[in-house]
């Protein structure tokens, strides 16, 4: 069954299609939400929260609408809620203590390429993640929603609940700030994360 | 000397340059993307930082995807699958109420002309001291009470046959 076979079968309450598409969005919610909370047990927790928000208002999704942003939106909401009520501070100043970078990285399991690749690789990520990391929360989720989710800009929009060309501005911004954040932080050093 | 000194163009150099994030991030419309697309033929140094951008948004795009724990999935789809059933049972308890109270107006106003003719002819017969307005009161409080009393059994009876079910 297609996804919008499986929503549709959600909204007549059918718990198998919830289940399906929890395992479908498994690992991008959790990722766009760690990516936001930058802790895994309050992603964790905000993971679990999203999914039964689900099952709370999917009566009340618009099939005509796409499923993946409304989905995104409501993880957004309880997460920025959270950031609100638990760092208010953190929605808008950077802050640059990557403590989560490691913890992310060090739970991927890995592949089967050779080692010496396998350790640059994981490097050049580390340094990215990093510092994605020290980046403010708006301008990492719209780097995570473009590059990881791979969503299109519109899409990004209607998650983000701005306009079009805010998502273009936080766009730009947000790599021109990536950008010099690996400059500053790794002069001369080879952060792109190239294979 | 680079390109943009020889054609000198700044103005088109710094315009095109502050696009080229935004043209990694395929951000651009069509004709700003040609722009781009044109003017790195001829500019080193835009061509040079159009590639770095690439291999930063590259980069990004390999970052590892963090995955929840197995535990933390089950948990989570044990609780939306509660909540979903706790809103279906409501919903279909709201039906019914709406129903109960539906079928508690129809059977009050087709009893009425029922109990008009009992009080009217029988009562008055049996008792002839029955106050009309009495009666009324009487039967009003009669009927509401037993379709609350109804309304509570069928819910009640519903709310058990479903735990038994789960």
């Amino acid at each position: 069954m297609g996804l919008q076979g499986e929503v549709a079968q959600l909204r007549h309450g059918d718990l198998d299609a919830l289940s399906a598409l929890l395992t479908r969005y498994q690992n991008r919610l959790y990722r766009y939400l760690l990516r936001l909370v930058r802790n895994q047990a309050e992603a964790e927790d905000l993971f679990q929260q999203t999914w039964v928000r689900v099952a709370e208002k999917i009566r009340r999704y618009d099939p005509s609408r796409n499923f993946e942003p409304w989905l995104f939106a409501l993880a957004r909401n309880l997460a920025i809620d959270h950031l609100r009520r638990v760092r208010p501070e953190s929605l808008d100043e950077p802050i640059g203590n990557g403590e989560s970078a490691e913890t992310a990285a060090a739970r991927i399991p890995s592949g089967q390429r050779p080692v010496t690749d396998e350790i640059l690789q994981r490097e050049r990520r580390s340094r990215l993640g990093q510092a994605l990391e020290t980046l403010p929360v708006s301008y990492r989720e719209v780097l995570t929603l473009r590059f990881e989710e791979e969503m299109k800009l519109e899409e990004i929009a209607e998650v983000m609940g701005t306009p079009l060309s805010t998502v273009k501005t936080r766009l730009r911004r947000a790599l021109g700030m990536m950008k010099l954040e690996l400059e500053s932080r790794f002069p001369g050093e080879d952060w792109r994360g190239q294979n | 000397m680079n390109s943009r000194h020889k054609n000198g163009n700044d103005k088109a150099h710094e315009e095109i340059h502050s696009l080229l994030a935004l043209a990694v991030a395929g951000a651009l419309s069509t004709s700003e993307e040609q722009q781009v697309m044109s003017h790195i033929a001829s500019c080193s140094e835009c061509a040079s930082e159009l590639e770095d951008w690439r291999l930063l948004v590259g980069g990004l795009r390999r970052l590892p995807t963090p995955q929840p724990r197995a535990a933390v999935v089950e948990r989570a789809r044990a609780r939306a699958q509660m909540a979903m059933t706790e809103e279906t049972e409501s919903r279909r308890n709201s039906r019914m109420l709406v129903l109960l109270v539906c079928f508690a107006w129809v059977v009050t106003l087709a009893s009425w002309p029922i109990f008009r003719m009992v009080s009217g002819g029988l009562l008055v017969w049996f008792d002839p001291r029955f106050n009309q307005t009495w009666l009324v009161f009487a039967a009003f409080t009669g009927l509401l009470w037993a379709t609350g009393g109804i309304a509570a059994i069928f819910l009640g009876r519903h709310r058990q046959q479903e735990r038994r079910t789960a």
